[in-house]
């Protein structure tokens, strides 16, 4: 009877291991191609919406980086929103560093434009999402750069991040996130 | 007179020096050990974390009040406090604190620049009584990461390009194939050795071969069939097997003994037909019951019985 159980439990398990075999292999087959949209992302060519709706956060990643390039920013941050809520420390650093990198050029393209005004609130969500990547990883050399560039970018700046140290720690809040001259009238 | 003046000048040191060395052990009755534990205090970039440990040792009765830390969040426009943690211990008579506070710094300086991480007072409670203990502001540099004089690329002020998606790992998923496809080889292997498919082995199949031939044997040739199972047994055993060898026979082949009464059965009736008397007219039935047998021993042989 043990012999009999033994026998058909080799069976069962070359079944069972046949079966984890295919469904590897067709796991395997589907990286490779969202693997290969990264690439074509990346390369410069845009892939269809239906390629994105089922695709890994990396390749949709990948699109916000392609359309960040083009100077598609409108729908480069809604890839972004949407990807802020995918979960690992990595990955949503790497995301809130992407968003400051789009307000930053935005922001500097503005100034450029002469359109100092738009460009302020611009800055200081940069800054925000800046400092946000470096609360989760405070080695991101590349965000420590980009939110100096942010800091130093327009003269005002200069100015109060130079200012005395007692004047600094007076102003808890920062500085461009809400737009100057809105009226605040009381309810 | 000079003797008493010395005596009450002498009497007043000696109260000077009692109320003196009160005052400086008040601090030293309350907290038997206070430590500040910091790091180097240069060499920092914006973005860059900064650990301080405060280790406490009270005396009996003291206990910490939590309120008198710092706040986690933002303590002034360039700092940050992430993280702050608390374990307590008891000691002999006392307690050990230790709080460990993580900054993080987010000032962009032109040029190395001396900042200065906010002192506070810590708070103890002693029978309804409030004792402070500060700790003392700690000052440590920063440098800029830029140069003065930015770099201009062609979308102006140079910046750290996006950073783009590494691609997917398959790694894991390759280990998984690798690990399910040795697997299902060994099994096959096992298999095959199992049911006499692999070459060489010319003992794991020698009733697969009797069964092929018994299966176009009439009852005309019974004689045949009955010989060619003989042949597999003696095959097997690498000598003849007889009905009165048989227990030989399961001793180095237990896993027959399962089919002990079929064969008792086999080996008497083929002693009958060769050797018996003529009487016995062999039926359609026994060729079928010698062919299940053979079934049966193969079933053995292949490990399914």
């Amino acid at each position: 009877m043990i012999r009999k159980l033994k026998h058909w439990l080799l069976w069962a398990t070359l079944a069972i291991a046949l079966l984890v075999t295919l469904t590897q292999l067709l796991q395997l087959y589907g990286l490779a191609g969202q693997n290969r949209l990264i690439g074509q992302l990346l390369a410069g060519k845009d892939v269809g919406a239906d390629d994105l709706a089922t695709s890994a956060p990396e390749v949709r990643m990948a699109r916000a980086v392609y359309l960040s390039r083009h100077q598609r920013y409108d729908e480069a941050l809604a890839t972004l929103n949407l990807l802020l809520q995918q979960s690992g420390a990595v990955a949503q650093a790497q995301t809130r560093y992407n968003l400051g990198n789009l307000y930053l050029r935005q922001a500097m393209e503005k100034a450029q434009a002469g359109n100092i005004n738009e460009a302020m609130p611009l800055l200081g969500l940069a800054k925000q999402a800046y400092r946000e990547a470096l609360m989760l990883d405070s080695n991101f050399w590349d965000a420590k750069y980009n939110l100096e560039v942010a800091m130093r970018l327009l003269p005002e700046m200069d100015r109060i991040t130079s200012g005395d140290e007692q004047d600094d720690l007076n102003q808890k809040t920062q500085l461009w996130t809400t737009l100057p001259g809105f009226p605040r009238g009381l309810p | 007179m000079q003797a008493l003046q010395r005596i009450r000048l002498s009497l007043a040191l000696v109260i000077v020096t009692m109320l003196l060395a009160a005052c400086s052990g008040a601090s030293n009755r309350a907290l038997r050990d206070f430590q500040v534990q910091t790091p180097r205090p240069f060499g920092y970039v914006i973005g860059d974390t900064i650990r301080h440990r405060i280790l406490i040792e009270t005396r009996s009765g003291m206990a910490l009040e939590r309120n008198s830390l710092p706040a986690q969040g933002r303590l002034n426009r360039w700092l940050q406090l992430n993280e702050i943690s608390i374990s307590e211990q008891d000691g002999g008579d006392g307690k050990q604190y230790q709080i460990e506070l993580l900054y993080q710094q987010f000032y962009a300086p032109l040029e190395v620049k001396e900042l200065s991480i906010p002192g506070f007072a810590l708070r103890f409670r002693q029978h309804g009584q409030t004792l402070e203990q500060p700790v003392a502001p700690w000052p440590f540099t920063v440098a800029p990461l830029r140069e003065l004089v930015v770099r201009q690329d062609q979308h102006g002020e140079y910046m750290r390009p996006d950073q783009a998606p590494s691609l997917l790992n398959d790694r894991a998923i390759v280990q998984r194939v690798f690990m399910a496809l040795f697997v299902a080889i060994s099994i096959v292997l096992r298999l095959a050795w199992l049911y006499g498919y692999l070459p060489g082995l010319p003992q794991r199949s020698v009733f697969k071969r009797a069964q092929r031939k018994l299966q176009n044997l009439g009852l005309q040739q019974l004689s045949q069939a009955l010989g060619a199972l003989h042949a597999a047994f003696n095959g097997l055993h690498g000598k003849p097997v007889f009905l009165h060898k048989l227990a030989e026979f399961y001793q180095s082949h237990p896993e027959y003994r399962s089919i002990a009464d079929e064969l008792a059965w086999f080996f008497d009736y083929s002693n009958r037909y060769f050797f018996g008397d003529a009487s016995t007219m062999p039926q359609e039935n026994d060729l079928q019951k010698i062919k299940t047998v053979c079934l049966h021993c193969r079933e053995i042989e292949r490990g399914s019985r």
